[in-house]
C-alpha cells in the first residue's frame, strides 16, 4: 500500500552534494506496521515530512518514488496531495502537547480538523464523543470544554490518537509517539494505537529510537544509520538475527530489565554529521564498525538478501550462529557488578522521615492555602560508594529528591544527615564544605553548561569559587583540567572549546567531569542519559561504573529507565507520588517485585526477547 | 529530535573562538552597526574638536547678517556655510556645538539608566522573593507617571543644567532597563548552570556577576544604544521649552525654539537641528537594531 522505492533525499551544503538519505527502499502492506529505527540524526523523521510534504527549504528528493496507494505522491500536485493528508494518510506526531493549540479547547481543534474533513456541523458532536470515548477518555463531554495543559501528556496523545483515526485512515504515520510520555503511559498509549489499527485495519509507519520496542511492536523493521537504510527485515528477525553490525552494536548497547546481567559494549564515537556525509564514499557506518574492511569505504555496499525478506547492507554480515552464543559479552560479565559500597561505615547521607511540601496560596487575598507534597515521609540511606537508584514516573518526587540531597531546596519535615551530622543544624562551615560531599549532575547538559565558558573554565569552575582565588595557579588549574579531561574521556583538544561546539554526549561528559573536579564522595545524577541515544548511553553509563570503581564515587542515580537503574545500581528504591513504594537489593527488586507498582513498572519496559508478547494486555501485569 | 542537526560545530572557524571575539566578529558582519556606529563616531568627532571645526563661536551675533540664507543660496555667504539665525549666530557653529550637550546627555543618562535598572534588575531577578516583588511594584509605580511629566516635575525641582537633566532622564527610564533586563535574569536564573554555580561553592554575589551578568550583557548593550537615541530626543525636547540648560549653552532643542520665529522666512534655521536630530537619533536605533541581531543568538541563526 505504501511503497518508497529507491528514494534519495539531498542537499548542497557550500557547493557539495550531499545525499541526506540514500537509496532507502521500504514497503508497507495494509494493515501492518513498519518501523523505521535510528537514533537522532538517522534522518528518520525526513521520511514521515516526505510523505506529509512538508520537506525542509534547501532538501529535494533527487531520486525516487514514495508510492501510496500505485500513486507517486512526489508526481502528485500539491492540491490532490494535501487531499489526501488527514484523510487517508494521518499523523501522530512526538509532542503531544505542542501539537495542541494552547488556546483552544480540546473540542474546538477537534472541530476543526472535522471541518477540514468536511463533516456537517450537527453530525461533529455526536462523532467526537464517539472517537474520545474509543481511545477511553474519561467523560468525553466534558473533556471538548478542557484545554491541552489541563489534560496529562498520555490523555494529549489519546486525543490526537481519536482524530489521527476519524477519518478512517489508510495509514497512519506516528512520529515517535510515546518518546514524551512515561513508560506506563507509553504501554497504554502502543495499546490503544494497536486496538485502534486493528478496528480500523489501518497500515502504521512507526518512527522510533527504540530497536527493542519496535521489535515488539511492528512486523517489519527498517533501521536507518546516517541517511541509509542498513538493514530491513521481518522484526523479530532484525533483533534475534541481526545482520548487520549496527543493529547488533544497537542492541548490545541497550540495557536489559529481565535475563542475565551483561557488560553493555558501547560503540565509540558518533553518527556522523550532515556535513560530514558528503566526504564518505563507502558505508557510513564504516568509521565505528568493529568489523570493517578496507573495501568498506571505498564504495557504499549493495543491500543483499542475506535471507528471505532480511536485506542487509554490509560487505561482511555479521554471522547469525554467534549472536546467541554472545561468548564475548560474558566473559566481561563475571568481572563486573553494580558498585555495592561499604554497608557498615557511616552513611554518607541519610534522609530521615524527609517531607518537601509547597504551599500554593489560593483565592483573591490567598487567603486558602494549597499544600502540594513533592515528597512524603522518605527515609533513604547511601553507604561510601554504593550506586542507588531512584526509580518513578515524572511527578513521582525523584527529582525533588535530589535537590533535597544537594540542597537545592529545604525540608519541611524530618532532617537530612550528612556524615551523621544534620545539615539544618549544622554551621554555614559545614554547609559550605558540602559542596566537597554531593555534586550533582543535571538532566539537560545544554542548560547545565554556561555557553560563555570554555570546556577548560567549566571543568574547574569550582576552583573559582575558593576565596582566595590567587591560591589556584594556572598550571595547577591547567593540570587539573588534564586530569578531568582522562577521566571522562574527552580529547585534549576539548579543552578550548565552547559547549555548542560539542555533541550531546561530550557535553554530558564535561558535566560529568564538573562534579567530579572537587572529588566529591557523593554524585546525585538526575536523568542523565534520558536524553541521549542509546549508543551514547551506554557510554556514559559506562564512564559512571569506571568512576565509581577507580574513585570510590557514591552515586544517587535518578531515572525512569529501570534498565539504566538495573545496570549501575546495587540498590533501588521505587516511588510514587512522592511516597516511596519498594526498595531493596536491584536484583531481588527486579526479579522479586512486592508492590504492584513496581510490578506495572517493569512490564511496561518492552523485554529483550522479541518473542514475548509486550505490550501486555491491559489489567494484567507481569 | 531525529532531524538532522546544522551544528555549530562543523563551522571550521569556530574552533577555538572566544565568546568576546565570535560576538564581535558577529557585529562587524551587521551592515547597520557599521552604518550608525560610524555616524555616531563622526559626531562624536565634531563634539570633542568643536572649538576647532566650527567657523565661530556659537554665540557670537553678527547683527549685520542677520537670518543669512547658506552658502548655496544666491545670497549665501561661505563664511555662514548654513546661514544665520535671527540674532546673526552662525547655524553650522550652533549645530556643532549643540552635538557637545546632546551626546553627553546621551551617553551619561543611557550609562546612568543602564547601571541603575540592570543592577535593581539583577538583584530582584537573581534573589525572588520580596525583593523581587518590591522592585517590580516600584517599577510599576514609577511606569504609571507620564514621563514627560515626570521629566518636567523633575527640572522644576531640580532647576536647570546638563547634569540636571541627565538626572532626570535616569530617573525617569531607569524602570525601562529593570523590566525588560530583569525578565532575562529570570530567564537565565532558572538554567542548570546557576545552580551548578552554587553547587560548586560560588558565593551569590560570585554567581551573579559570574553566571547571570554575562547572559544579559547583549541585552544591555541594545538598551544602551536604544536608550541614548530616547535620551537625546528628552534633551532635545526640555530644551525646546527652556527647562533644560541656560541659555549661554547651545543646544539643539533651543535652536528649535529659536527658530520657530523666523520659520516662515528662514526655514534652514529650523531644518538644521531638525536633521541633527533624526541623522542621531537614527543612528541610535540603527546601532541598537544591528547589536541585537548580532548578539542575539536566536535572530542570528534566523539570519545567518
Amino acid at each position: 500500500m505504501l511503497a518508497i522505492d529507491n528514494l534519495s533525499l539531498s542537499t548542497r551544503i557550500g557547493g557539495q552534494h550531499i545525499d541526506l538519505l540514500r537509496n532507502l527502499s521500504v514497503s508497507l502492506g495494509r494493515g501492518r506496521v513498519l518501523g523505521l529505527v535510528g537514533e537522532s540524526g538517522a534522518g528518520k523523521s525526513m521520511i514521515g515530512r516526505i510523505i506529509a510534504g512538508h520537506t525542509p527549504s534547501r532538501f529535494e528528493v533527487t531520486k525516487g518514488r514514495v508510492l501510496f496507494d500505485d500513486t507517486d505522491l512526489l508526481a502528485l500536485d500539491r492540491k490532490a496531495w494535501r487531499a489526501l493528508l488527514g484523510r487517508r494518510i494521518a499523523f501522530i506526531p512526538q509532542e503531544p502537547l505542542t501539537a495542541l493549540n494552547p488556546v483552544l479547547t480540546i473540542g474546538q481543534t477537534f472541530e476543526e480538523h472535522l471541518a477540514h474533513l468536511g463533516i456537517a456541523p450537527n453530525e461533529r458532536r455526536a462523532l467526537m464523543l464517539q472517537q474520545l470515548d474509543a481511545v477511553h477518555l474519561p467523560k468525553p463531554d466534558d473533556m471538548l470544554h478542557r484545554y491541552p495543559h489541563e489534560l496529562s501528556g498520555g490523555q494529549c496523545q489519546r486525543v490526537l490518537i481519536a482524530m489521527a483515526f476519524v477519518a478512517n485512515p489508510a495509514l497512519i504515520v506516528a512520529d515517535e509517539p510515546t518518546t514524551a510520555l512515561d513508560v506506563v503511559s507509553q504501554v497504554n498509549v502502543l495499546r490503544l494505537l494497536a486496538e485502534q489499527r486493528r478496528q480500523h485495519d489501518t497500515a502504521m509507519l512507526l518512527i522510533t529510537h527504540d530497536l527493542r520496542l519496535a521489535a515488539h511492536v511492528c512486523d517489519d523493521i527498517a533501521v536507518l544509520y546516517a541517511g541509509e537504510q542498513v538493514e530491513y527485515g521481518p522484526a523479530r528477525e532484525v533483533l534475534r538475527r541481526s545482520r548487520h553490525p549496527y543493529t547488533w552494536a544497537l542492541d548490545q548497547a541497550t540495557p536489559d530489565v529481565h535475563g542475565p546481567q551483561r557488560r553493555l559494549s558501547a560503540l565509540g564515537g558518533q553518527m556522523p554529521g550532515i556535513s560530514a556525509l558528503g566526504s564518505m564514499a563507502g558505508c557510513r557506518f564504516a568509521s565505528r564498525c568493529p568489523q570493517r574492511l578496507a573495501a568498506c569505504e571505498a564504495a557504499p555496499p549493495a543491500s543483499i538478501e542475506s535471507a528471505p525478506g532480511h536485506w542487509v547492507r554490509c560487505l561482511k554480515p555479521r554471522d547469525v550462529a554467534s549472536n546467541s552464543a554472545n561468548s564475548a559479552c560474558e566473559s566481561v560479565a563475571a568481572t563486573w557488578q553494580a558498585p555495592g559500597g561499604n554497608a557498615s561505615a557511616t552513611p554518607l547521607i541519610e534522609l530521615r522521615d524527609a517531607t518537601l511540601c509547597y504551599t500554593a496560596r489560593r483565592g483573591l487575598l490567598g487567603q486558602r492555602k494549597v499544600r502540594n507534597f513533592a515528597v512524603e515521609g522518605l527515609s533513604l540511606k547511601v553507604q561510601p560508594g554504593e550506586f542507588v537508584g531512584i526509580v518513578g514516573e515524572s511527578g513521582s518526587g525523584k527529582s525533588s529528591v535530589a535537590k533535597l540531597i544537594v540542597g537545592a531546596e529545604e525540608l519541611t519535615g524530618g532532617a537530612l544527615l550528612i556524615e551523621g551530622q544534620n545539615r539544618a543544624l549544622a554551621g554555614a562551615e559545614v554547609r559550605r564544605l558540602n559542596r566537597e560531599h554531593v555534586q550533582m549532575i543535571f538532566q539537560d547538559p545544554h542548560s547545565a553548561l554556561n555557553p560563555r565558558r570554555s570546556v577548560y573554565r567549566l571543568l574547574t569552575q569550582a576552583y573559582e569559587a575558593d576565596r582566595p582565588a590567587a591560591a589556584m595557579t594556572k598550571r595547577r588549574r591547567a593540570g587539573r583540567a588534564q586530569e578531568l579531561l582522562g577521566d571522562v574521556g574527552l580529547p585534549k583538544d576539548t579543552l578550548a572549546r565552547f559547549p555548542s561546539q560539542l555533541s550531546g554526549g561530550q557535553k554530558q561528559r564535561v558535566n560529568i567531569g564538573r562534579a567530579l573536579c572537587v572529588m566529591p564522595r557523593l554524585i546525585v545524577a538526575d536523568e542523565i542519559v534520558s536524553g541521549l541515544d542509546v549508543s551514547v548511553q551506554a557510554q556514559i553509563l559506562n564512564l559512571l561504573l569506571e568512576l565509581g570503581r577507580r574513585h570510590g564515587i557514591a552515586l544517587v542515580l535518578i531515572s525512569h529507565d529501570l534498565s539504566v537503574v538495573r545496570y549501575l545500581c546495587s540498590r533501588v528504591v521505587v516511588m510514587q507520588r512522592g511516597k516511596m513504594v519498594e526498595q531493596g537489593k536491584t536484583d531481588e527488586v527486579f526479579s522479586d517485585p512486592q508492590h504492584a507498582y513496581t510490578r506495572l513498572l517493569l512490564s511496561s519496559v518492552p523485554p529483550a526477547d522479541p518473542s514475548v508478547a509486550w505490550p501486555p494486555a491491559a489489567g494484567t501485569s507481569h | 529530535m531525529s532531524a538532522f542537526e546544522l551544528s555549530a560545530s562543523t563551522k571550521p572557524h569556530a574552533e577555538r573562538a572566544s565568546s568576546v571575539a565570535s560576538a564581535l566578529r558577529e557585529l562587524a558582519r551587521q551592515p547597520r552597526v557599521w552604518v550608525g556606529g560610524l555616524i555616531l563616531l563622526g559626531a562624536t568627532a565634531l563634539a570633542v574638536f568643536a572649538p576647532w571645526i566650527a567657523p565661530h563661536d556659537p554665540l557670537d551675533q553678527d547683527l549685520l547678517h542677520m537670518l543669512a540664507p547658506p552658502m548655496w543660496a544666491r545670497d549665501g555667504s561661505s563664511s555662514y556655510p548654513l546661514g544665520t539665525d535671527g540674532l546673526g549666530r552662525c547655524v553650522l557653529s550652533r549645530a556643532i556645538y549643540g552635538a557637545r550637550v546632546a551626546l553627553t546627555v546621551a551617553i551619561a543618562a543611557a550609562w546612568g539608566s543602564m547601571l541603575l535598572g540592570s543592577t535593581l534588575a539583577l538583584v530582584g531577578g537573581y534573589f525572588g522573593g520580596i525583593v523581587d516583588r518590591l522592585i517590580s511594584y516600584v517599577v510599576d509605580l514609577w511606569m504609571s507617571f507620564p514621563p514627560v511629566v515626570l521629566s518636567l516635575i523633575l527640572l522644576v525641582g531640580l532647576g536647570t543644567g546638563v547634569d540636571k537633566v541627565i538626572l532626570a532622564v535616569v530617573l525617569v527610564d531607569w524602570t525601562r532597563f529593570c523590566r525588560v533586563v530583569r525578565a532575562d535574569v529570570l530567564v537565565t536564573r532558572r538554567r542548570d548552570f546557576v545552580l551548578a554555580a552554587q553547587l560548586i561553592g560560588f558565593s551569590h554575589w560570585r554567581t551573579m556577576l559570574r553566571e547571570v551578568l554575562p547572559a544579559v550583557v547583549p541585552l544591555m548593550i541594545t538598551l544602551f544604544s536604544i536608550e541614548m537615541g530616547i535620551a537625546i530626543v528628552v534633551e532635545a525636547t526640555l530644551s525646546f521649552i527652556g527647562l533644560s540648560v541656560p541659555p549661554e549653552i547651545t543646544t539643539w532643542g533651543q535652536m528649535l525654539a529659536d527658530a520657530r520665529n523666523d520659520m516662515q522666512s528662514a526655514v534652514w534655521v529650523l531644518l538644521t537641528p531638525v536633521a541633527c536630530i533624526i541623522v542621531t537619533v537614527l543612528a541610535c536605533n540603527l546601532l541598537g537594531d544591528g547589536v541585537r541581531v548580532a548578539l542575539d543568538p536566536r535572530l542570528r541563526q534566523r539570519v545567518g
